[in-house]
């Protein structure tokens, strides 16, 4: 593997683990499986594609008003959906987030239809040297983005008191309601900011590449296996596990041919989760 | 060495979580048809010896040696057809299922019943909760019961297993004055009657002097004392570690 | 007059030979139905049938064993695959459907000693990684078609005839699997399931060897799929990947289990009727909406009768016989 395959595989990656970080968070606190993530970040894909067309908003400055609007969907969907289903098992998130998925889709497909779509920035084609790489310039702003909004988020979960309340609840249920701290808030408001982060990453996803409805089922299948890999309710697990799919990604398109990612990506999901269940960082959360 | 009265042999055992010596070097005896009392304060290793005894928890060393044959390589489940069984201290019912169904699931996979067939696994099912005191439940389903028969249900799924050795984790939790000397008529009556081999958990001591034939203290993971009841209730060791120094003294002082 | 229509009802659930009667009466009807009704619905009907197998090897694991494998649609895709390459090769539909399972089988024995370790949980999510993985393994062999599909030899007889042919292979089918879930749930074997279910490692400790009554579970509910999937290949003479691996069959099936009932022999034929009623009556009438439909269609049902049809009814027998004993003084 050389420097471009590895810088390639860093700036991908770095993407990835934005992504991956909203399902996590919800899978490993709420114990929700969402499978609607991946219709989500699409949705964000969209509403910036709509931001820069009508408004001529960067997608970097769109992805306020992608994770606004995303925040406040997951919420309702939380509040009216979810939040009596909880505690019914496996089956029901599964199925339910999976009809919210439906839903997404169909809306999408009829006010954007099946077409590939893509955000042509102005200085797309831009890119700069770097230790005799050639970076192109919107991914390595995509990765500055990322890298602050992980941060932001790890901040968020360990320094604010809503995010605390929000590892009390992860870490200890009825420890947490006894000191008075409310169970549903803290779920309600850690989904929501689970979907907020699938709209900023399908934002940035779009300034870079193209998508259609089509594409979150690619996303979905990439999240579980970021989530799995890194362990879920962890965030910087997430991101590890999103370098990780990025570089293995990468080299793997370049070894093997692009047509397997698919493929590997799921095989290592299926083998970490086999081998490791909590991750390759252990049971950790928010460590 | 090998006495053919003694049915379980558990030597240096030692479990290990982490850092925490759960279980550290302990080594007893459980003879055939006794009812063996395993006591201790909270926390002193009575549980974990029982989940590493039948297969539940891997041990970190030590060797548990059932009817002559190492347990080390059997799983959990052949440990249970052999004969080695438990109740566990904080029920465990099949949830979803009647009383019946579950004491009959005991009779379908117990100790030699793999041909058994569905009629007589029934009626054993049957005659079990009729010992037991279950009978009229027998239709209800778990989640409708109250705590004293669910505990009763689950000592009847193990019995229903016709096993040779019974681990009663805790048997007594949460039962009433009159429910304790029921089950404590029963217990006695198991051993006596039908000759099962019981390893008695239990924190009730008035319970645990009158009926078992000999004692075993646990102590922080360790072994303390062992012997009959009478030894036991002398036993300054046993004293300080279940009341403490203090009264320790009081008793010494009374005498 | 409410009082005895209820007392009747619940004896009629309890009475084995009524239950038999009309089951019989039941499968009479749908042997004679193609007669009556025109190609197309013998089609749809059909339909219905294969929904209600792979429905079956659904709730089999889930319903009465508490594993959700939310991708089994894996063996119905094998189970077409199979077919159309031993089809292609030369040998007959009833040697490669048989051939079809039995790889079905070795998959799901081999994958689930792996996967059935893995609690409840991760165990679904691993059977949609396993189902996606195996999906981008036929689309990248040049031996299935690759994404392209394969095509099947044709059944060369009339429509009328195929169309009864396939009609009474699905529907011989839907009665195989039903019959052979009713017998496992009521043998020793069954017991060892549901206790699976109700408490694992209260389950253990009675005795029961977890490993193999998941691995031969979920091996049957593989034979079932795997048939369905190798019919499916033969009735339609072409399949793709990304239709025969399709996750929404395994979603659509889910469904189905949970709007008929989990854990009953009859709901997911209930359900897969009464799936496909809803879904003609729907799309017809919003064709562009069939997606969104389904979903808040899913999301109606499951918030509001979430046990299901048959379940519902079982639920409401049991509280009235328990209701009529406590009234006579137990």
């Amino acid at each position: 593997m050389n420097m471009q395959m590895l810088v390639n595989g860093v700036l991908l990656g770095g993407l990835y683990a934005l992504m991956g970080l909203g399902f996590s968070l919800q899978w490993g606190i709420s114990g929700i499986v969402n499978l609607s993530y991946g219709a989500m970040v699409i949705l964000g894909c969209y509403i910036s594609l709509e931001c820069y067309s009508l408004l001529h908003l960067s997608p970097f400055i769109s992805i306020i008003i992608s994770g606004a609007i995303l925040y406040a969907l997951g919420a309702l969907i939380y509040r009216t959906v979810l939040q009596r289903i909880v505690r019914g098992g496996i089956v029901f998130t599964l199925i339910l987030t999976y009809a919210v998925r439906l839903i997404i889709e169909n809306g999408l497909l009829r006010v954007w239809s099946a077409d590939y779509r893509t955000i042509s920035l102005s200085y797309a084609g831009d890119n700069f040297q770097f230790a005799g790489t050639v970076v192109p310039l919107v991914k390595s702003l995509v990765f500055v983005v990322v890298t602050l909004l992980v941060y932001v988020t790890y901040c968020f979960m360990l320094k604010t008191k809503t995010g605390k309340g929000i590892q009390a609840v992860a870490l200890d249920r009825e420890g947490a309601e006894a000191v008075g701290i409310s169970v549903e808030k803290m779920y309600l408001i850690n989904f929501a900011l689970g979907t907020a982060l699938a709209g900023i990453a399908g934002s940035l996803w779009a300034s870079v590449y193209a998508f259609s409805p089509d594409s979150m089922n690619m996303i979905a299948g990439k999240v579980f296996v970021i989530a799995i890999i890194g362990g879920l309710g962890n965030i910087w697990g997430a991101a590890a596990g999103g370098l990780l799919l990025g570089l293995a990604e990468t080299v793997g398109a370049t070894l093997i041919g692009s047509q397997w990612q698919e493929v590997i990506g799921m095989a290592i999901m299926v083998i970490v989760l086999v081998w490791r269940p909590y991750g390759l960082m252990g049971k950790k959360f928010f460590g | 060495m090998e006495s053919n009265n003694v049915v379980l042999e558990i030597k240096s055992l030692c479990k290990s979580f982490g850092a925490l010596k759960a279980v550290d070097n302990v080594s007893f005896d459980v003879k055939k048809g006794e009812i063996l009392g395993l006591i201790g304060p909270n926390g002193s290793g009575k549980t974990t010896i029982t989940n590493v005894v039948t297969g539940s928890l891997r041990k970190t060393s030590g060797t548990v040696i059932f009817e002559g044959t190492d347990t080390d390589t059997m799983k959990p489940y052949q440990i249970a057809q052999k004969g080695l069984t438990r109740t566990f201290q904080v029920v465990k019912p099949l949830v979803g299922m009647t009383v019946e169904e579950n004491v009959l699931v005991g009779s379908l996979f117990g100790r030699d019943n793999r041909e058994i067939d569905m009629a007589s696994a029934t009626k054993r099912a049957r005659e079990i909760m009729d010992l037991v005191g279950l009978y009229g439940k027998k239709d209800s389903l778990v989640s409708d019961v109250t705590l004293p028969d669910l505990k009763k249900t689950e000592l009847a799924r193990a019995l229903a297993m016709e096993p040779k050795v019974l681990f009663l984790d805790e048997v007594m939790g949460g039962l009433n004055l009159v429910e304790v000397e029921e089950t404590s008529v029963l217990v006695k009556k198991l051993s006596r009657e039908r000759g099962l081999t019981i390893v008695f958990i239990e924190h009730i001591m008035k319970v645990v002097m009158s009926i078992t034939d000999r004692i075993i203290v646990l102590h922080h993971g360790r072994k303390i004392s062992e012997g009959t009841p009478q030894e036991i209730f002398n036993d300054p060791m046993v004293i300080e570690a279940y009341l403490g120094k203090r009264y320790a003294k009081e008793v010494n002082n009374g005498r | 007059m409410a009082e005895s229509k209820e007392g009747v009802w619940s004896n009629m659930v309890r009475s084995k030979k009524l239950t038999g009667v009309l089951l019989l009466t039941a499968l009479a009807f749908l042997v004679l139905l193609p007669r009556f009704v025109s190609g197309y619905e013998v089609r749809v009907i059909t339909n219905i049938f294969m929904y209600a197998v792979i429905a079956q090897g659904i709730n089999l694991m889930s319903g009465y064993m508490g594993y959700l494998p939310f991708g089994n649609a894996m063996f119905f895709g094998t189970g077409a695959y199979i077919t159309a390459i031993g089809m292609n090769k030369g040998l007959s539909f009833f040697l490669a459907a048989p051939l079809a399972a039995l790889v079905a089988i070795l998959f799901s024995v081999v994958f689930g000693f792996v996967l059935l370790r893995l609690r409840g949980h991760y165990f679904s999510i691993a059977t949609i990684g396993l189902s996606a993985a195996l999906l981008g393994v036929v689309q990248n062999s040049t031996i299935t078609g690759g994404a392209m599909g394969t095509t099947l030899p044709l059944l060369t007889l009339s429509p009328s005839a195929t169309n009864a042919f396939f009609y009474f292979g699905m529907l011989a089918l839907m009665v195989f699997s039903s019959l052979v879930l009713y017998l496992v749930v009521k043998s020793r074997f069954g017991f060892g399931i549901r206790s699976i279910k109700a408490n694992e490692e209260a389950a253990v400790s009675m005795g029961i060897n977890t490993t193999y009554h998941k691995v031969v579970t979920w091996a049957i509910s593989a034979l079932f799929t795997s048939l369905a999937g190798a019919l499916y290949a033969y009735w339609m003479s072409f399949i793709a990947p990304a239709e025969v691996f399709d996750i929404m069959i395994g979603v659509d099936c889910i469904v189905i289990m949970l709007l008929g009932g989990t854990g009953t022999i009859l709901g997911p034929i209930a359900g897969a009727f009464v799936y496909e009623f809803v879904a003609q009556s729907v799309w017809s009438a919003l064709p562009n909406y069939h997606l969104g439909v389904l979903g808040i269609l899913i999301i109606v049902i499951l918030l509001f009768v979430p046990k299901g049809i048959f379940s519902g009814i079982g639920d409401f027998a049991r509280r009235r016989q328990m209701k009529l004993l406590r009234k006579a003084g137990t």
